[in-house]
């Protein structure tokens, strides 16, 4: 897109410099914003102070089925479909106002935001490539994303039937470690993902 | 305590009407500022988050001062109450409750769609 006039120029470093303090990587700002790649270096060193990380974007659906991480993106799916066809906003307005509402929410309880942008806007290709799609939950009625075609007939999400072990790696209840646990926020993650392994075997 | 009494019924009255005045001001913020958020948190439709952002403090402090109340309860159904009688922590029932509230409002149009 080649922007001539000033004032359309002008919404594009906008629209840069609020994609950017979302969180979002070079090759999203790329696509979705008519600067050149020379330009949004440049605005990202400005506004982080660093250059931005190199590196694939994350590829696996399967990330969004564990636990927590399931939780959020649930979470920022269903805001964000809301914003596309109940507040008729246009898809990357939808997700920077459904991010927005998700940081929002997360941080008012102190918690920490699992979902980065990135992953967010991968979540939101995958659903277009048909990859994920939201299953109801058969008890709270819940939209929760799931794996496509992957239709359980009595579906029941993660919040109304949580996996033994999830959450309890948060508590630490061994008073031994809770530097660690507090500076290394994957540490829940991966332990649901053994609870979860370990449920698999009865 | 006689429920019934004037005094009681008055006072009833200013607190529905202080009530009224600070969701009609809130409301009109949000609308004014983001309509499609103010729609998420209000669970209101577009045509009303616009109206809402044009009302004059006229109309709003009218339409405050009514013996009713001009919000109504939004969790009106079992699963909703559910979420929060269990043991979870505060912010799963939130992330829970976030989850039920942003989907509720997307069934209506679902059902439209297919009819």
């Amino acid at each position: 897109m080649t922007t001539k006039s000033v004032l359309g120029e002008v919404r594009q470093v906008q629209l840069a410099v609020e994609l950017i303090e979302l969180g979002a990587r070079l090759q999203f700002l790329e696509a979705e914003v008519g600067l050149s790649r020379e330009r949004l270096i440049r605005l990202y060193k400005e506004l982080k102070g660093v250059s931005p990380p190199k590196g694939l974007l994350p590829f696996s659906t399967d990330w969004y089925m564990t636990w927590l991480a399931n939780i959020h993106s649930s979470m920022f799916y269903n805001m964000y479909r809301f914003m596309l066809h109940e507040a008729n906003e246009p898809g990357l307005q939808a997700m920077i106002k459904a991010y927005r509402l998700y940081t929002e929410q997360i941080e008012a309880h102190g918690g920490e935001i699992v979902l980065d942008f990135t992953r967010a806007y991968t979540m939101v290709r995958f659903f277009d490539s048909d990859m994920l799609q939201l299953s109801p939950c058969s008890r709270c009625g819940g939209h929760f994303v799931a794996h496509a075609h992957d239709h359980k007939h009595d579906y029941v999400c993660v919040l109304c039937r949580p996996p033994s072990r999830a959450g309890k790696a948060r508590g630490t209840k061994r008073g031994d470690e809770p530097v660690k646990a507090s500076s290394m926020p994957a540490t829940p993650i991966l332990a649901v993902h053994s609870a979860l392994g370990g449920n698999g075997v009865h | 305590m006689d429920i019934d009494g004037g005094v009681n019924n008055g006072d009833i009255s200013k607190e529905i009407g202080d009530i009224n005045l600070a969701y009609m001001l809130l409301a009109q913020k949000l609308a004014k500022q983001d309509r499609a958020a103010a729609m998420y948190r209000l669970g209101v439709g577009r045509e009303l988050a616009d109206l809402l952002a044009n009302m004059s403090l006229t109309q709003i402090v009218k339409l405050a001062t009514s013996n009713f109340l001009l919000c109504s309860f939004r969790l009106d159904d079992h699963p909703m109450f559910a979420v929060f009688g269990e043991g979870k922590d505060t912010s799963l029932q939130q992330a829970h409750m976030s989850i039920l509230m942003a989907a509720r409002q997307l069934q209506p149009r679902d059902t439209d769609a297919l009819a």
